[in-house]
């Protein structure tokens, strides 16, 4: 028996281009459900960021508009039907310009929150 | 997405969106199974998890494609659930504004027929109708062959003139309606033949030396069968024989747009068509209209420029014809200016009232929308308050008002071509062909989609944005502030004030054009047309010469005065206020040098004795003409008092002398008569002169009888007496002398028509309107009214607590009304003829049938105030 889960506490609010940049990075590793998506982002940012369903769905649908993912419904492990999403070609090529800019955005805030001068 | 691909795949994208939410609440149920939860508290969990899931798929579906087309097919589809939920509300809706809708594309394809349409020749921008600076319209034919031989201007010249005829088809003679024309005529228009050819200029050289006839494709199809054998043929035209050389094609009329001639002959004929007339070198008789088409690069103003330099040189060569001879230029199809302007002053006037009509049906629906937006005041609340924007809220109640402008745009425009349809096949009531093709086209069909948008807009924009400004919060709890009450009204307060305003001026127009009819029906005329019979027939197209006319004349009047109950007969060449009025110069004994721009011109008819007798008119003094006034005997004429008074300066003419034209012998005033009417009914007294016909023959001859039978059935007995005369002789003008004149009571006729309907439309509009408003006024304070009731009001009181607004309102719709109705008695005097638009017995009329108007609508909910049981008023709601 996994241990109970804290109740929602630290619900940082993503930007909507930060949202993206995760999504893309998580299907980076291979198709995934909109289910496993919001999971694998919780997992790995150590249950800080807790994606709402209501960011998520649109930012996918958002996403699939401009052609940086793309949908299938295939069967899951357990032989249920769900919509998978994978990464396109233009949207591997979105995901690195984003991660640049993420880079660019980190050093530049650590630089101003940084102690020394 | 393509659009293609987005219709075709809708239903399964919604389905796919159910299914992907569904699959994400099972996992994470699942999830919590594992965590130690039950089936059903692992349900709950996860449902309370997700969030709210409509929220979620509503933001979902903002991001696909085409989202705006989704949200309008939705408003679409909400709309017309509603306008199908409230029938009677939609119902009479659509009906008001399709009549307002109607009567104005009506109106408008009248316009259009008339005053935009162009003839239906080649480039008609280019042609140019020809008249005088002091707007005459005709000249006379050496003046157009030297314009048509001097100009530079001008392409081409072509003079015509209107023509009755009479044609033999299958063995007997018919009075039929064409135009002489010249050669050119056809060249000038650019028009193509149907069938066979048109007469050119070479055909048209020399006078009786070209018996052509072109025909008109209606006559074709009519009295030829549309036989294709016609080419080629010989018909008869006053008893001569003619070659048919081709036919005209269809739809095309001739030069002027309300006359629909049957055939068409070269001007060169005229001395045989129009026997013992030959005007074709006569300098001082002006029977030619003419018709030129403007050289590519040349504008009107310099066409006009070159046209008076010839004028100048024949002033100078002719002075006693063309002094003073200035010309001018304007758009042809009706007659130049001369009909042209009234025509156009009276549709567009028309054409203003109309769109007032349209502006209380506009009004009236806002009010009613604003109302029925006021009932769905917690629908709307409810939707603002579970998050729907209230732009979106506005546009879907925009979006049923376009439903209702579309439903009633329809509707409207097809009452207008059914309108039309009836109009076009109307026939004026007389012998001359008029006739008007008013059914729409495309024009007309983008001016009434335009007019339904703009009323869309009118009536919808302000109820759709005063809902949405409401306070949901307020409306939910029903907290007074949250109810239209008090302040809240104003916006419907100034619709209802302005429908009263609008609804004012359209029946101070309805009731100006009955009295200008009263007016016209009860003004004395110079003569008395009741009781009078007309039978006509031309003794000149059917062959007879001079003295056989005069012979026939003398003859036919003989047989017709011995029928029974014949009081007295008489004969003209023409009648007052038809359409076939001539004029003469007149030059007094003392005056005979008078140049052609001072001299007076009379009326004149040509008739036998007992005329005055037989038409009531009164003779003033002197003489009645008798049969001793004849050829060999010096002329003599009777005057009426406007040319003694005019022309000849004086209160005694009897004995005076005068000239007709420049050359003429002196004839001798032997009576005078009352005044009268000739050429319009609003027209000032001018003089008329009256010759014997025994000195003045004329082919065209109106039997005129008065006796004590019905006209209508005097008319076969004088009939078969012409017929034993001559039975091959073609009668026209038959009937009764009150139909022919009808054509002069055409336009106040045809205003007090429509404008009495649009006064009746603005009526029932304003009734309405009122009603709505006041019955919804105590449908809202039905509480209030309850409690005071209960409190111990008296019925006078609450009706005084009803009325009093809609009274206020009433008294400032009115003010308007009147300071409108008087501001443009400009517009309305355009159209309502003979009466003045400030006469203050119609005002007086007017203002109160507004205020019984406005009582009476008020009457039915006013009483149920009264009869309001306090109990049942603040126990339901």
């Amino acid at each position: 028996m996994k241990p109970k889960r804290e109740r929602y506490q630290n619900r940082i609010e993503l930007l909507q281009g930060t949202l993206d940049m995760l999504i893309l990075q998580t299907l980076q590793w291979g198709p995934q459900h909109g289910y496993g998506i919001s999971q694998s982002i919780r997992g790995r940012s150590g249950e800080v960021l807790q994606v709402e369903t209501g960011s998520l769905y649109p930012a996918l649908h958002r996403l699939e508009k401009q052609g940086w993912v793309a949908s299938q419904w295939k069967q899951t492990e357990s032989n249920q039907r769900a919509k998978f999403y994978r990464l396109t070609v233009v949207g591997k090529k979105q995901l690195l310009s984003e991660q640049t800019r993420w880079a660019q955005i980190v050093n530049a805030v650590a630089g101003i929150m940084s102690p020394q001068s | 997405m393509s659009l293609l691909n987005w219709l075709l795949h809708r239903r399964q994208r919604e389905e796919e969106l159910d299914e992907e939410v569904q699959v994400h609440l099972r996992m994470a149920a699942e999830e919590h199974v594992e965590q130690g939860e039950t089936a059903e508290q692992a349900r709950t969990s996860a449902i309370r998890e997700f969030g709210n899931a409509t929220l979620v798929k509503e933001v979902t579906r903002d991001m696909w494609r085409f989202r705006w087309l989704e949200s309008w097919l939705q408003d679409l589809r909400y709309g017309l659930r509603q306008l199908k939920r409230n029938p009677g509300f939609t119902t009479v809706s659509i009906v008001t504004l399709a009549l307002g809708i109607g009567a104005n594309t009506l109106v408008f394809s009248v316009v259009n027929a008339l005053v935009l349409r162009q003839l239906p020749v080649e480039k008609p921008e280019r042609l140019v109708f020809l008249q005088t600076k002091g707007g005459g319209i005709s000249h006379s034919f050496p003046n157009y062959r030297e314009l048509r031989d001097r100009n530079y201007a001008f392409a081409g010249l072509a003079g015509y003139r209107i023509s009755p005829m009479s044609l033999e088809v299958g063995g007997g003679a018919n009075h039929v309606w064409g135009y002489l024309a010249t050669g050119n005529y056809f060249d000038v228009l650019g028009v193509a033949p149907a069938f066979g050819r048109f007469f050119h200029q070479e055909d048209d050289r020399l006078p009786a030396a070209s018996p052509f006839a072109v025909l008109s494709f209606d006559c074709w199809q009519r009295r030829f069968g549309g036989d294709p054998k016609i080419i080629g043929a010989t018909i008869r035209i006053n008893r001569l024989s003619y070659t048919v050389l081709g036919v005209a094609p269809r739809g095309f009329h001739g030069t002027e747009l309300f006359y629909w001639p049957e055939v068409w002959v070269p001007m060169m004929m005229q001395p045989l068509i129009e026997a013992g007339n030959p005007w074709l070198d006569a300098r001082t008789t002006f029977n030619t209209w003419v018709i030129g088409r403007l050289k590519p690069n040349v504008s009107p103003a310099q066409a006009e420029a070159n046209l008076n330099l010839i004028a100048a040189d024949l002033a100078r060569e002719y002075p006693s014809a063309n002094k003073g001879l200035l010309f001018k230029l304007a758009r042809p199809g009706l007659v130049g200016d001369a009909l042209r302007g009234p025509v156009k002053a009276f549709t567009t006037g028309v054409l203003g009232l109309a769109i007032l009509v349209l502006l209380t049906a506009c009004a009236n629906l806002a009010s009613l929308l604003m109302t029925r937006a006021a009932d769905r005041e917690r629908e709307i609340a409810l939707r603002i308050a579970l998050g729907s924007g209230r732009g979106r809220v506005a546009r879907q109640l925009l979006t049923e008002t376009f439903l209702l402008s579309l439903a009633a745009a329809t509707a409207g425009y097809g009452l207008a071509v059914l309108l039309s349809r009836l109009l076009s096949a109307w026939h004026a009531p007389i012998d001359f062909p008029v006739q008007f093709d008013v059914t729409p086209d495309g024009r007309v069909f983008l001016f009434a989609f335009a007019v339904s948008v703009l009323a869309g807009l009118l009536f919808g924009v302000g109820p759709a944005h005063h809902a949405a400004r409401g306070n949901p919060n307020a409306v939910l709890k029903e907290s007074p502030k949250g109810r239209s009450s008090g302040r809240r009204l104003a916006l419907r307060d100034t619709l209802v004030a302005l429908e009263v305003a609008l609804c004012f001026v359209l029946i101070s127009g309805c009731l100006l054009s009955l009295r200008g009819l009263q007016h016209a029906l009860t003004m004395p005329l110079g003569f008395q047309p009741r009781g009078v019979a007309v039978v006509g027939f031309d003794l000149g197209i059917a062959g007879y010469s001079e003295e056989q006319g005069r012979n026939f004349q003398r003859r036919a009047l003989e047989a017709v005065e011995h029928l029974p109950g014949v009081r007295s007969v008489a004969c003209s060449n023409s009648l007052p206020l038809s359409t076939d009025q001539s004029y003469s110069g007149i030059y007094p004994e003392d005056q005979p040098d008078l140049s052609v721009s001072d001299v007076h011109n009379a009326v004149y008819y040509q008739i036998s004795p007992g005329f005055f007798a037989t038409m009531g008119t009164r003779l003033i003094a002197g003489r009645d003409l008798n049969w001793h006034d004849s050829h060999n005997t010096p002329p003599v004429a009777v005057i009426n008092l406007a040319f003694s008074k005019q022309i000849l300066h004086t209160d005694s003419p009897i004995g005076k002398r005068f000239h007709y034209g420049h050359a003429g012998p002196l004839v001798e005033v032997v009576g005078m008569v009352e005044d009268g009417k000739y050429w319009a009914l609003t027209e000032s007294p001018q003089p008329v002169v009256f010759k014997p016909i025994l000195q003045s023959y004329n082919s065209t001859t109106l039997l005129l009888v008065r006796s004590s039978t019905a006209e209508a059935q005097m008319v076969p007995p004088i009939r078969k007496a012409i017929a034993e005369l001559d039975p091959e002789l073609p009668l026209y003008s038959t009937g009764s002398l009150e139909q022919m004149m009808g054509f002069a009571f055409f336009p106040t006729r045809t205003a007090a028509v429509s404008l009495s309907a649009f006064g009746v439309l603005a009526i029932m509009l304003a009734a309405t309107g009122i009603y709505g408003v006041v019955s919804h006024a105590v449908s809202r304070r039905v509480k209030e009214i309850g409690i005071r009731m209960a409190l111990g009001a008296r019925p006078a009181q609450v009706l005084r607590l009803v009325l009093a607004r809609m009274g206020a309102l009433l008294a400032a719709g009115a003010a308007l009304g009147l300071i409108l109705a008087l501001a443009g008695g400009q517009v309305l005097a355009s159209i309502v003829y003979l009466v003045s638009p400030r006469d203050p017995l119609v005002l007086a009329a007017v203002t109160a049938t507004v205020f019984i108007l406005g009582l009476a609508s008020c009457w039915r909910p006013a009483r149920r105030a009264t009869k309001v049981d306090p109990m049942v008023a603040l126990r339901c709601e």
